[in-house]
């Protein structure tokens, strides 16, 4: 096991803290570190651009005196700043208003089983730099050797490996291991006047999951290819399928309205609308932090309150914002295990699959854009309305016929969750937040 | 007393010392890039203080380069074992292993007109920020009975940085930042919606009695929110567009500011690689970025690689004039440097960036461009856009107008525009003579760094330009 000796010294330094600060006159405190490592390579045409190594610490901190809350964090992590940190926030609380919703959550014993939650892979550690750097060059000559590919925005291999320490005045005293890698490559294909472009990236705990460079570079290389040679289409209403990377921001969009911070704060268009139907019987979209070497998986969120599986939509019906311990007493519901920092994040937070293919979706439909890109913002969880620069592939006769570009796609979250006609059985789990290909069965298509 | 030396105890001898063995392994250049930053911020939202904060950042970064590679480690811990093996780390990246001879250093001096701070936020008393925090939200509360929700943010940081690289100079910069936002929700009938304002910028708390109120921060921020209750859809299609003066400066920073930073066109990946001297848009459009003015937001006295930045003219009247420029870029294209060298923080290469973007003043009148429009949008307020290196951009509005034979009519809802471009530069028809600025609260990302930014224009009309509304 890494860093075990490590570990410990955090645990103490993280308790010692705490200590100081309820020495200081504070009623609670929270104290939390984190140590990582980084390494980064780009390589472009074949040699390396960029190489970073570097290990860092940070740690932050919050007091409450009096109900009243203060905040700091630091790089530096010599006793004499961290200290004077403490002190300041101590003395800085009594600036604040007394909140009666503020406060550590409850004391919890850490009683999840970290080794069956699988975040810690030691290959990663033990992987050396010209391995890495091999990877990265080995993805972009496979995706250079594709000789319709005419330019290479680069290929990279990043791994972290992280060690988190969360210790509070309520007792709490919990850490964890982590580990991530990934593999990218980034390529353009065509001439100055028609130009297009696309990636893709693996992304996992365990370096043996790792997509291979032939994967990552295949998929790069297919998805900038199929760009090429688009059309501009009229603007329309039509039905749009998204592919899972779209589904992707779609359930980004809906976190944000889900979300309890944006529901106290009258943030979001969903805020009175728990036990009601917001979408179809198809819709089941779930929270779960306690899924084996899952990327949004972790034993305790960011204030130690254990990750749990929450259903947040259930056959259409919204059944539970996601709160940290703040947004939870405001909303009078406990946390589900989602605090990050000041607000709240995703753990896994997917749409539940369905059972058709992606392939009989497409060959059911008459007439579709397939969205495979979006840019830009346009998304606001106050109303559920979204407006978003577009790249698709035209659907005709339940085959795709030719590329669409410079069009953006509109509508609302509201009346999109109740038109999912189709929703796929291939739930892609590369991120945290994800989904299967759904089909909408109308929104809007502004082009020429 | 220099904060940096106070925390690094770094003298020249040593400063030489690790620059020599970060050259050990044959590099061609090494720096190295101290910053040590403090920050706080308040949070009123629920009408109550709800909590302040505090944040250090201490740390070094060290960079190596070896022909067109860039070796990189950064550090916190700033014993000098660890910055010794930081430097061990970012030489690995050369392997010929030649010795450096080092010149002496000799000091960059930076414009000192750039920050006119009097009242500098770092040194005012926390009571006197919640003050100007309370004022906001008050003043949004007051804009209406329909406001429902408000939230009030200050953030204030100054960054002491200093670097000594290979090639003997040595700069330092102590830039203050501070920034107040106000968002606000407003309801009617069960329909909510939303609205920001904010100001800002490089200078101190007197900022908020001179320039811009927290007062009219909230209120503005409320009036949007009240205005957006009224708004109807905005329409789908091609339309002639009319940019509203100041915040529609973000057309220019993501259509053409990007596309011209040197490190995508040296690797060729952007449109604009082979356009130098040649014209891409109207003979209207002149385009700057001016990392020295005053007071502003994305401005800097020296860049994040000790560069003295310059007004870089980007575009004179439809043709490239310049690329923006960090160390590596422009020795490998053999170009000037202009000052555009920056990064996020110690730990992160600097790459080429914008800073304060904007098209310059025209001769039209901005009512006789409005007169000029049959049936088109009025864009008004922005929430932010991206361009990728193939031209496609897209910037989203959050406010603005229906116009109907030439004159505004009906408020509309937030909209994404898309389009490539040098088309879209083409197609720009006027420009009016009313330069104005956007709010200045902007932050850029690119490769994962955020940097201070603003941008501004005149009113500007576009003959044709996708909008992606809903009717």
């Amino acid at each position: 096991m890494r860093g075990r000796v490590q570990e410990n010294s955090l645990q103490e330094m993280a308790v010692g803290f705490v200590d100081f600060g309820r020495s200081c006159g504070a009623d609670e405190v929270e104290i939390s570190l984190v140590e990582g490592r980084e390494f980064n390579v780009n390589v472009r045409l074949g040699e390396i651009e960029n190489l970073v190594e570097a290990a860092s610490r940070s740690l932050a901190l919050r007091v409450i005196k009096d109900r009243k809350t203060a905040q700091a964090s630091t790089s530096d992590l010599t006793a004499e700043t961290v200290r004077r940190l403490i002190r300041n926030a101590v003395k800085r609380a009594q600036l604040a208003s007394r909140d009666d919703c503020s406060g550590l959550p409850p004391a919890a014993a850490e009683r999840m089983d970290k080794p069956s939650l699988n975040l810690y892979d030691p290959e990663i550690a033990s992987l050396d730099a010209t391995r890495k750097i091999k990877l990265a060059q080995e993805t972009e000559r496979i995706a250079l050797d594709d000789t319709r590919i005419t330019n290479s925005h680069g290929a990279s291999f990043i791994s972290n490996e992280d060690t988190i320490v969360l210790a509070n005045s309520a007792g709490f005293l919990g850490s964890y291991d982590q580990t991530f890698c990934s593999l990218s490559v980034g390529l353009q294909a065509g001439g100055t006047n028609d130009l297009v472009e696309d990636e893709w990236t693996s992304v996992v705990r365990h370096f043996r999951d790792l997509e291979t460079p032939e994967t990552v570079a295949g998929k790069a290389v297919e998805r900038t290819l199929r760009q090429l040679h688009p059309r501009k289409i009229k603007t329309q209403s039509v039905p749009v399928i998204f592919e899972p990377e779209m589904t992707h921001w779609l359930l980004g969009f809906l976190f944000a309205c889900v979300s309890g911070v944006a529901v106290y704060r009258k943030a979001t268009f969903l805020a009175e609308r728990l036990g009601m139907a917001i979408g179809g019987k198809n819709i089941t979209v779930i929270d779960d932090g306690l899924i084996p070497g899952r990327l949004g998986s972790r034993p305790f969120d960011s204030e130690g309150v254990p990750c749990r599986k929450t259903i947040v939509v259930e056959n259409g019906i919204l059944r539970r914002f996601l709160c940290g311990s703040y947004a939870g007493r405001k909303l009078k519901q406990p946390s589900t295990g989602n605090a990050e920092g000041n607000g709240v994040s995703p753990n896994n937070f997917s749409l539940s699959p369905g059972a058709a293919t992606p392939e009989e979706i497409i060959a059911s439909t008459k007439k579709a854009l397939l969205l495979t890109r979006t840019i830009g913002h346009g998304l606001n969880p106050v109303t559920g309305d979204f407006s978003r620069g577009a790249y698709g592939l035209w659907v005709e006769g339940g085959e795709i016929a030719y590329p669409v570009c410079e069009v953006t796609v509109s509508g609302n979250l509201e009346p999109l969750l109740h038109q999912i006609e189709a929703v796929g059985n291939d739930l892609d789990i590369r991120t945290p937040v994800c989904g299967p290909t759904i089909k909408i069965g109308e929104l809007t298509v502004a082009g020429a | 007393m220099n904060p940096i030396e106070d925390s690094f105890s770094l003298g020249s001898g040593e400063r030489k010392k690790i620059l020599a063995l970060a050259l050990s392994r044959g590099g061609e250049f090494a720096e190295i890039f101290s910053e040590y930053r403090l920050y706080n911020f308040i949070n009123m939202e629920e009408d109550i203080i709800k909590e302040t904060g505090e944040s250090v950042s201490l740390g070094l970064g060290i960079r190596v380069i070896s022909g067109e590679k860039t070796g990189y480690g950064y550090t916190n811990d700033l014993s000098f074992e660890a910055i010794r093996t930081t430097a061990l780390t970012a030489a690995a990246i050369a392997d010929s292993g030649r010795t450096a001879v080092l010149p002496r250093f000799r000091r960059v001096r930076g414009r000192r007109d750039i920050y006119p701070a009097l009242w500098p936020a770092h040194r005012a008393s926390l009571e006197s920020k919640i003050a100007l925090v309370r004022r906001a939200y008050a003043a949004c509360r007051k804009a209406g009975s329909r406001i429902r929700k408000v939230k009030v943010l200050f953030h204030d940081q100054i960054q002491y940085m200093s670097i000594a690289h290979s090639e003997g100079r040595t700069a330092e910069d102590e830039r203050p930042q501070i920034r107040l936002v106000c968002t606000a929700i407003a309801e009617k009938n069960g329909k909510r919606e939303f609205g920001f304002s904010g100001g800002g910028g490089r200078v101190g708390l007197e900022y908020f009695e001179r320039t811009m109120t927290p007062e009219a921060i909230g209120r503005e921020a409320g009036e949007e929110a009240l205005r957006l209750l009224e708004a109807v859809d905005a329409p789908a299609g091609e339309m002639p567009v009319v940019l509203a003066p100041g915040h529609a400066g973000v057309l220019v920073h993501e259509a053409v500011g990007h596309l011209l930073e040197a490190d995508f066109n040296r690797k060729r990946t952007s449109i604009f690689w082979d356009k130098l001297g040649r014209r891409v848009g109207s003979p209207l459009l002149t385009i700057y970025d001016d990392p020295t003015r005053p007071s502003f937001r994305g401005s800097y006295s020296v860049d994040d690689e000790g560069t003295p930045p310059v007004k870089t003219l980007l575009i004179d009247r439809g043709i490239v004039r310049s690329f923006l420029q960090d160390r590596l870029s422009a020795r490998i294209m053999g170009l000037p440097l202009t000052g555009h060298g920056r990064r996020q923080d110690f730990t992160c290469i600097p790459i080429p960036r914008m800073s304060n973007t904007y098209v310059d003043r025209g001769e039209d009148d901005p009512e006789e461009i409005l007169r000029s429009v049959g049936k088109g949008i009025y864009a008004e307020r922005f929430e932010g856009g991206q361009v990728e290196d193939t031209g496609k951009f897209t910037f989203s509005i959050s406010a603005g107008h229906l116009i109907e034979e030439g004159r505004l009519t009906a408020p509309i809802k937030q909209a994404t525009l898309i389009g490539t471009s040098i088309d879209i530069l083409q197609k720009i028809e006027r420009v009016g003579c009313d330069l104005q600025f956007g709010l200045q609260t902007g932050t850029c990302s690119k490769e994962g760094q955020d940097v201070p930014v603003t941008d501004g224009c005149p009113t500007i009309k576009i003959s044709r330009m996708t909008v992606g509304g809903r009717k």
